[in-house]
């Protein structure tokens, strides 16, 4: 993701296997990997202000809401097509993202994380209060219905596109400016970079991913959107699946999306512990051991190896 | 390697086409999925975690119901499998539950799934899938295939639910208020979702006129701590409210009961159905509150408070036979969620025996839609579970009961069964 | 940057007694007054007060224990709740055991110390130094963890603990739960305890000085490690007082009685400062008070009660970040 890409081949590789799976897999676990598509577009942007920004976000999951939202009630109301609720979603979370941006300048490390943790429990409040627009408890039911292979391919394809978006905005200016932000805030204002504007940016940028990601999340329940859907549990996964990432790699992105997209259904059947809780206790378990022993995540693991190859 | 930034573009591109192609691809199948010569696999959804968790006793019940008629040779030669999974009441995880258990385990029907929002979740799926989706364990006006505004006039042929609606059961309480109490300034303390607006719409329309009666009404939110309920039932009381009529769910329940004695305050109270189970009322007795009075409805029977009909007898050999003591413990102490999954597995093995010897899913659900039950052991004596083209819920009627004898009492019903639809 | 002549100088001024500016207290006095005269106007106002100040004191409590942690290890802990959650089970089971409820009480308290040390030394120590991040996503993946054993163990169903008090009295016509006034004493003697254990022990001299001039610390000779370990420790022990006390008044047990509570603890460590120690106990108390009065006498605006609180908090962290009794907290760079 930085100014020079991912080795072409890795590239091709993951193009590969993504278009062939589908033919391969049965319908459940289509939905599956859609759901890891889902979240890579989540951890992605995550990965832009975690990253490349160096802010914390507790808070995600309040952007999917607002983006889940948005598609739900317009294409309740007025049938828009949900492509183009995608952009709404990713320019209204843009928007909105700026608007926490400004205050998040204000705030760094665990105070920035409580503010975006009051964000992440709050949103899926307002649904309840305002129940006849929102749907309350009852939750919004989208007008059109798609099947798990859309949801697949468009999961994917915004997987894609984004991910070409955010290597065309990180490789240039934008993305030495954020750098130089997160690397030394002191350093980056005295070489002339406005930091509040590249700080506030980097919120909208990766605000307006999770809205876009919160759509297709609506879509894969059926076009239901509904406040326990979005609850705290949802931006701890995409905080977790973007330290699991580690920095800049799409092989890292991937396996952040695969660890939290999959990890959780695959644990359901762990022997001696039961079907129900064995999830947790697995998902919960794998979280600190991964944070223990990779400490750069995934991509870290990766270097590392990489430099094993070359010694 | 540094890459060409067209190329990269075209190579996305064409990506993105190959996915939009490969979806159009589609899966077909034959046969009756989940029916074999052996046996017939169906499946559901449950909170077994979470905190809506208090239900988990009713697949349990369910499982138990099918395992007594398996031993008794099945249905049709065919034994009854049913697999059931955890949502945690959270429609996020029951959507991926669902499509395991339609496309991996390829199960016949889910059967008996509990939750409003998980049942919405779902129901678009199943009823493009052409799969049934029945006897669901929650009484909003939904389930009655288009009696309620939501399902906006496209019904759903596959989906039914199983107990009486909720609308219908306040009016209920209702006529009894304006019956014993005519004057009563009425106070309600209702969940704040569609489940306890139902409810009070229900309240409302059986108070017609005298709605003006109802002084407060109080809405809480599913989880509010027991300070929040409390405070609004204290609310209820400073509106000068006689009358308190619960809609909740039964922690909340239990909570608003324990607080009245708080408060030294016994108006009439009126508590709905779904959280008069009797392990609850005990559970609100031990912290305090005094239940004596306390009017609620029923339509299953009742193990503690007539322990010796046949179908009480039964019941309890059923649960004996799961072989987990504290099962059996809950069932003693008066678990009605028990009898009530028991009563459900009944009409889903009446409905599958009149599916014809090799059922379909449509023959399952013509069977489903042309009820006639009249035996069902479960339900309480003299009613009936029935279905037509005009009357969609199966189980309509109810009976008015009141609890006596503080903290170790029970509920006693009286008065006319009667049925919330008319 | 903060200047300090002598670091003893400096740990005596932060020690746990409040900071804060003279606005700040008369705010507090003025929300004290504001209470009295409700109380003595209106019975109703005096029991939502109570009952608000009871369960403010488990907020506090547990906020306290965040605090204490965040102090030691500048780790946000997400896992405290859980833990006291956790905890509060033990107990359950204890009594169940046949352990009477005080003596189960206080073998709690014994084994959460040993559990919070444990966790600290484990898992805690490897990440803390490495980002607010990394230490911030393991403390989340023990909440997850805690959460499945405590399902797997006992089971998601609800469950009917022993209420240590019962009864009530009767104060000026209004009627007094013996609960919420056991709640107070027991959480406000314990959270005294560890104030004193701080103030005036050896072992508490150590701790702060681990937590705050660890460099300085070491070089006196305290064992520096070992003292965040202990300071993990004692958060356990404070969570668990806040489990166990803030479990009767919900009359039930379920493994997610304590969720809410953290919600709220961490908005009374923000309110309070996540620096000061005892802004977090004023910051429960009043949290607690301030959520039962909404309930009570605004209902219509019930599901804005999270929000809300959250709103207030927001505002408070622009205006005064380090919260209304908090120093400005010294730059790490």
């Amino acid at each position: 993701m930085r100014g020079r890409l991912p080795a072409l081949g890795s590239i091709a590789a993951v193009a590969v296997l993504i278009a062939v799976l589908p033919f391969t897999l049965s319908s459940y676990n289509v939905s599956l990997v859609a759901q890891v598509g889902i979240f890579f577009v989540a951890v992605l942007g995550l990965n832009i202000l975690t990253g490349y920004s160096g802010q914390i976000s507790i808070g995600h999951g309040a952007f999917m809401a607002i983006g889940g939202y948005t598609s739900a009630v317009m294409s309740r109301d007025h049938h828009t097509n949900l492509i183009v609720t995608m952009l709404m979603a990713f320019a209204i979370c843009f928007v909105l993202g700026l608007l926490v941006g400004l205050p998040a300048l204000r705030l760094s490390g665990a105070y920035l994380a409580l503010a975006t943790f009051a964000l992440a429990i709050s949103v899926p409040q307002l649904p309840l209060q305002w129940s006849t627009f929102l749907g309350g408890t009852g939750g919004v039911q989208s007008h059109t219905t798609v099947s798990d292979r859309w949801i697949y391919g468009a999961a994917w394809s915004c997987s894609a596109i984004l991910f070409l978006l955010a290597w065309l905005i990180l490789r240039g200016r934008v993305g030495r400016a954020f750098r130089a932000v997160r690397d030394s805030e002191i350093a980056a204002t005295a070489s002339g970079i406005e930091l509040s504007l590249y700080k506030t940016l980097a919120f909208g940028i990766s605000a307006a991913y999770a809205g876009v990601a919160g759509v297709l999340f609506v879509m894969a329940t059926n076009g239901f959107a509904q406040p326990t859907e979005f609850g705290i549990i949802l931006s701890l996964q995409i905080l977790i699946g973007a330290a699991v990432a580690g920095l800049g790699s799409l092989w890292g992105i991937l396996a952040g999306a695969a660890f939290v997209g999959l990890l959780p259904q695959v644990s359901t059947s762990v022997p001696v512990i039961g079907s129900d809780h064995g999830r947790d206790v697995v998902f919960g378990l794998m979280v600190v051991l991964v944070m223990l022993a990779l400490p750069d995540g995934f991509a870290g693991l990766l270097a590392r190896l990489r430099a094993l190859v070359r010694a | 390697m540094a890459v060409n930034r067209k190329k990269l573009g075209a190579l996305l591109c064409a990506l993105a086409v190959g996915i939009a192609v490969a979806s159009t691809a589609a899966a077909s199948h034959s046969g009756t999925p989940g029916v074999t010569k052996k046996q017939i696999v169906i499946g559901g959804t449950f909170p077994y975690t979470g905190g809506a968790s208090l239900y988990k006793t009713i697949p349990t019940a369910e499982q138990a119901y099918f395992a007594y008629v398996n031993a008794k040779g099945g249905v049709n030669g065919r034994t009854i499998k049913d697999i059931t999974k955890d949502d945690a009441y959270n429609p996020a995880q029951t959507v991926p539950a669902v499509q395991q258990l339609v496309e991996q385990d390829h199960v016949f029907a889910i059967v008996g799934s509990l939750g409003t929002a998980p049942g919405l979740a779902t129901w678009g799926y199943l009823n493009q899938n052409k799969v049934p989706q029945v006897l669901l364990a929650t009484g909003d006006a939904y389930w009655g295939n288009c009696v309620h505004h939501a399902c906006d006039g496209s019904t759903k042929p596959w989906t039914t639910g199983w107990q009486p609606d909720y609308p219908g059961e306040a009016k209920l309480y209702a006529k009894y208020i304006l019956k014993t109490k005519p004057s009563a300034k009425i106070g309600v303390l209702y969940q704040n979702d569609a489940y306890g607006k139902n409810y009070l719409t229900g309240l409302k329309t059986g108070l017609g006129s005298n709605k003006g009666q109802i002084v407060d009404a109080e809405p809480y939110n599913f989880g509010d701590s027991a300070q929040v309920v409390g405070a609004h039932v204290g609310a209820l009381e400073a509106h000068g409210a006689d009358t308190v009529v619960i809609f909740a769910t039964p922690t909340a329940s239990i909570q608003a009961l324990a607080t009245l004695a708080i408060l030294h305050w016994s108006p009439l109270t009126i508590l709905n159905n779904v959280s008069a189970n009797r392990l609850f009322m005990l559970a609100a007795a031990q912290n305090g509150a005094s239940l004596n009075g306390v009017v609620s409805t029923t339509y299953i029977q009742s193990q503690t408070a007539t322990p010796s009909t046949k179908g009480m007898k039964l019941a309890k050999k059923i649960i004996d036979s799961v072989g987990s003591a504290s099962l059996s413990q809950d069932f003693a102490a008066g678990d009605n969620n028990l009898v009530y999954g028991l009563a459900v597995g009944y009409t889903f093995v009446d409905a599958l025996k009149h599916a014809g010897q090799n059922p379909t899913r449509a023959s399952f659900m013509k069977a489903l839609r042309n009820l006639d039950e009249t035996k069902n052991p479960f339900i309480y004596p003299g009613m009936s579970v029935q279905t037509s083209k005009k009357r969609t819920f199966p189980m309509e009627q109810l009976i008015l009961e009141k609890w006596a004898g503080g903290g170790t009492g029970d509920w006693g019903t009286f008065g006319k069964i009667a049925s919330g639809l008319k | 940057m903060e200047t300090l002549t002598s670091p003893l100088a400096g740990l005596r001024a932060r020690g746990i007694a409040l900071g804060g500016a003279i606005t700040v207290y008369l705010l507090l006095g003025g929300g004290a007054v504001f209470l009295l005269v409700g109380c003595l106007q209106s019975t109703r106002f005096a029991q939502l007060t109570v009952s608000g100040l009871a369960v403010g004191a488990a907020y506090g409590s547990l906020a306290l224990a965040l605090v204490l942690i965040y102090r030691a290890t500048h780790v946000i802990n997400f896992a405290q709740g859980e833990l006291a959650m956790a905890t509060t089970y033990i107990a359950y089971q204890l009594i169940q055991w046949g352990l009477s409820y005080w003596e189960a009480f206080a073998a709690t308290l014994a084994i959460a110390f040993v559990l919070g040390t444990a966790l600290e030394l484990v898992v805690i120590r490897p990440v803390q130094h490495r980002s607010v991040i990394a230490a911030v996503i393991v403390s989340v993946g023990l909440f997850i963890l805690i959460d499945g054993v405590v399902n797997w163990i006992w089971g998601g169903g609800i469950r009917f603990m022993q209420s240590p008090f019962s009864g009530s009295y009767d104060l000026g016509g209004v009627n007094i739960q013996h609960l919420y006034a056991g709640m107070l004493g027991v959480v406000l003697g314990c959270v005294l305890l560890v104030w004193a254990l701080f103030r005036f022990t050896k072992l508490g001299l150590g701790m702060r000085a681990a937590a705050l001039r660890p460099a300085a610390a070491a070089l006196a000779g305290v064992r520096v490690d070992w003292m965040l370990a202990l300071g993990w420790g004692l958060a356990a022990v404070l969570g668990a007082v806040a489990g166990m006390m803030y479990e009767p008044s919900q009359l039930l047990l379920t493994p997610t009685f304590m969720q809410e509570a953290l919600v709220y603890a961490f908005a009374a460590a923000v309110l309070g400062g996540l620096e000061s120690p005892g802004g977090a106990v004023v910051g429960g108390l009043a949290i607690g008070v301030f959520l039962n009065l909404l309930a009570g006498y605004l209902p219509q605006v019930v599901s804005l009660e999270v929000p809300f609180a959250f709103a207030v908090l927001l505002a408070i962290l622009l205006v005064k970040p380090s919260g209304l009794f908090g120093r400005r907290e010294v730059s790490r760079v």
